[in-house]
């Protein structure tokens, strides 16, 4: 298969911690996939005595402070918030991209209007943003998908409108236009399409940083509530034990922290071997 | 420059307006009635019709919101941001101490973040290519990729379970003397410096590897200034400028960064204080803190702004038409 005229295998082990990425995010992906399937008890399941340590017969790697097993729940600790943050990012992304490339294709007001709001989001701080939300619309996982859209469509809007206006003065633009093409038609079928490439960094980038910022607002008891299994919330009710029973905080550590660590090693792997330049040094926050 | 200068102003005073109307909107118009979000289906359930309404009298939301808006606002902009709800305490009393502690970890991290970011970016900028960026740049990743409540409580994990040099929750208050606070500072610290170098050392790389390929170094590399002065005294300073606003707009993820360090050590800042309002539903102490944060990104960001347009001889003359 090839990609960009490069072939699928070679761009995915572009480097080796492209390789170590790209496996991470699969073992990943197939464990968030299949974890239903594979865990031996319910990730909210009463299923023995608190506080087993690991290497027990039963509970492979025991089980938390109310006897739930914590393998279970660490299989599935990744799924709402990697449910979460793709579904937000996607939205933003894609409602995003009509905004942006329509600002840069009318430009004048309507222009000066979407980048003004742009700037008052980008304003404040990601999580006071949600936490003005959650104060207001109360805490679940609609409203967090919602928020995490809102909280990425301004950063899809700015750099995709930069690359759209590298596109509208263009001579296909132009003709299109001659040719009597709605604007609408313009934007949707001549534009967007020459933005894309863009518009699929921005979603791999932010999909990542998203995962992040979920995690964190779990962590802070902003995101996904209890009893649902979340890394991030794991590491929050593990502080309690933190004395007798570390490994209730190391363990959802790991496995966020390769999660995001493959999807980072990846997406900057593959947009290297791609010549994306422009998406390096843009990732994190 | 200085018309260019105004004009920035005013922006961020439009912008800030925007926040303003945002932060308001965002907890008080869109959910129906605010006062929902102060009962609970309990309280309603108790409470008779009249109740409700002298309630709302009293909380003032029979008043228009538009004009609740404009009284808040005038309030906000000179640090008066009305009372809680329970206790009746007014709210800049109890943000005061909190934003101030913050404010000096912000500075204790920035301090560090900058000269350290530098120095990585510039190094892996020049070897661009070589074993020391590949390698910069993937210890960076990791850097970034790893969420700040990990890197905090695992170091809690290290130094203070394991070999225990610290204590594991700071129990300082808020009106802590700052001295104090320094000395429980380290590990909070540590923990956003971690990820905040490794995010703006990749942009200073970037910034780095385009003004060594400008005109003025090729110029000045073959009238024979030395190498270490080019990269120094000229590609240094210049190669900060076009990341002065990325850096500002970091400011806000320091911010962000903070709230959660805060939770994980105990610090008594501005994060802790939000956790509490959100859990209790002080909608005007997070409403407040929210409008305090954004306060903060805009003016460093116009700052940022000044910063190019006095340094940036090319950028003064087309500033106007940003």
């Amino acid at each position: 298969m090839l990609v960009n005229d490069k072939p699928l295998l070679s761009i995915v082990t572009h480097s080796p911690a492209t390789t170590i990425g790209v496996t991470l995010v699969t073992l990943h992906l197939l464990n968030a996939i299949f974890a239903p399937l594979l865990i031996p008890y319910g990730s909210t399941q009463l299923a023995g005595m608190p506080l087993i340590a690991p290497g027990h017969p039963d509970f492979l790697l025991g089980t938390d402070v109310i006897g739930r097993d914590f393998l279970s729940r660490l299989m599935m600790g990744g799924r709402t918030s990697i449910t979460v943050a793709m579904i937000g990012v996607m939205g933003a992304v894609i409602i995003g991209t009509f905004f942006a490339v329509s600002a840069a294709h009318f430009g004048g007001y309507y222009d000066d209007v979407v980048m003004r709001i742009v700037d008052t989001k980008l304003s404040i701080p990601g999580i006071l943003f949600v936490a003005l939300f959650v104060v207001g619309f109360g805490r679940s996982v609609t409203v967090l998908t919602i928020v995490v859209g809102l909280s990425y469509f301004p950063g899809a809007v700015r750099t995709i409108r930069a690359q759209a206006l590298t596109q509208v003065p263009l001579a296909y633009v132009k003709a299109a236009r001659l040719r009597g093409e709605s604007a609408l038609s313009v934007i949707i079928r001549e534009l967007t399409p020459n933005v894309i490439e863009v518009v699929v960094v921005e979603f791999a980038i932010r999909t990542s940083s998203a995962i992040l910022i979920v995690s964190a607002l779990s962590f802070l008891g902003l995101g996904i509530s209890p009893p649902t299994a979340d890394w991030g919330l794991m590491v929050s009710e593990g502080v309690n034990q933190i004395y007798e029973a570390p490994w209730l905080i190391l363990l959802p550590a790991v496995f966020i922290s390769t999660l995001v660590v493959g999807l980072n090693f990846a997406s900057d792997g593959i947009a290297n071997a791609l010549g994306l330049d422009a998406a390096r040094g843009l990732g994190g926050h | 420059m200085f018309r260019a200068m105004i004009r920035r102003t005013l922006l961020s005073v439009l912008i800030l307006f925007l926040v303003a109307v945002f932060v308001f909107l965002a907890t008080e118009v869109l959910p129906g009635d605010a006062l929902d979000v102060y009962l609970s289906e309990d309280d309603v359930s108790v409470m008779t019709l009249e109740d409700i309404e002298e309630m709302r009298q009293e909380l003032g939301l029979n008043v228009p919101a538009p004009e609740r808006f404009f009284t808040w606002l005038s309030g906000a902009v000179v640090g008066d941001f009305g009372v809680t709800i329970v206790d009746k305490i007014p709210i800049g009393d109890i943000v005061f101490n909190p934003l101030l502690n913050s404010l000096q970890l912000g500075a204790i991290i920035t301090l560090i973040t900058l000269p350290v970011a530098f120095a990585i970016g510039a190094t892996a900028g020049y070897y661009r290519g070589r074993r020391a960026d590949a390698w910069v740049s993937t210890t960076t990743i990791i850097g970034y990729s790893i969420p700040d409540f990990v890197i905090g409580t695992v170091l809690i994990i290290i130094f203070a379970v394991w070999i225990p040099l610290f204590p594991a929750v700071i129990t300082a208050y808020n009106d802590a003397h700052p001295l104090e606070l320094i000395a429980v500072s380290l590990l909070p610290a540590i923990t956003v410096i971690i990820g905040h170098v490794a995010h703006l050392s990749r942009l200073l790389r970037v910034g780095f590897i385009e003004t060594m390929n400008s005109d003025f170094v090729e110029r000045a590399r073959l009238s024979g200034v030395p190498e270490r002065n080019i990269v120094l005294r000229h590609v240094l300073p210049a190669s900060v400028i076009p990341t002065l606003n990325a850096m500002a707009l970091y400011m806000a993820g320091v911010l962000s960064g903070l709230i959660v360090v805060e939770k994980v050590f105990g610090y008594p800042g501005l994060g802790i204080e939000l956790i509490e309002a959100v859990d209790t539903r002080e909608v005007h102490v997070v409403q407040a803190i929210a409008f305090l944060g954004a306060v903060l990104v805009v003016v460093m960001n116009l700052l940022a702004d000044f910063a190019i347009i006095a340094l940036d001889p090319r950028v003064r003359s087309h500033v106007s038409e940003r």
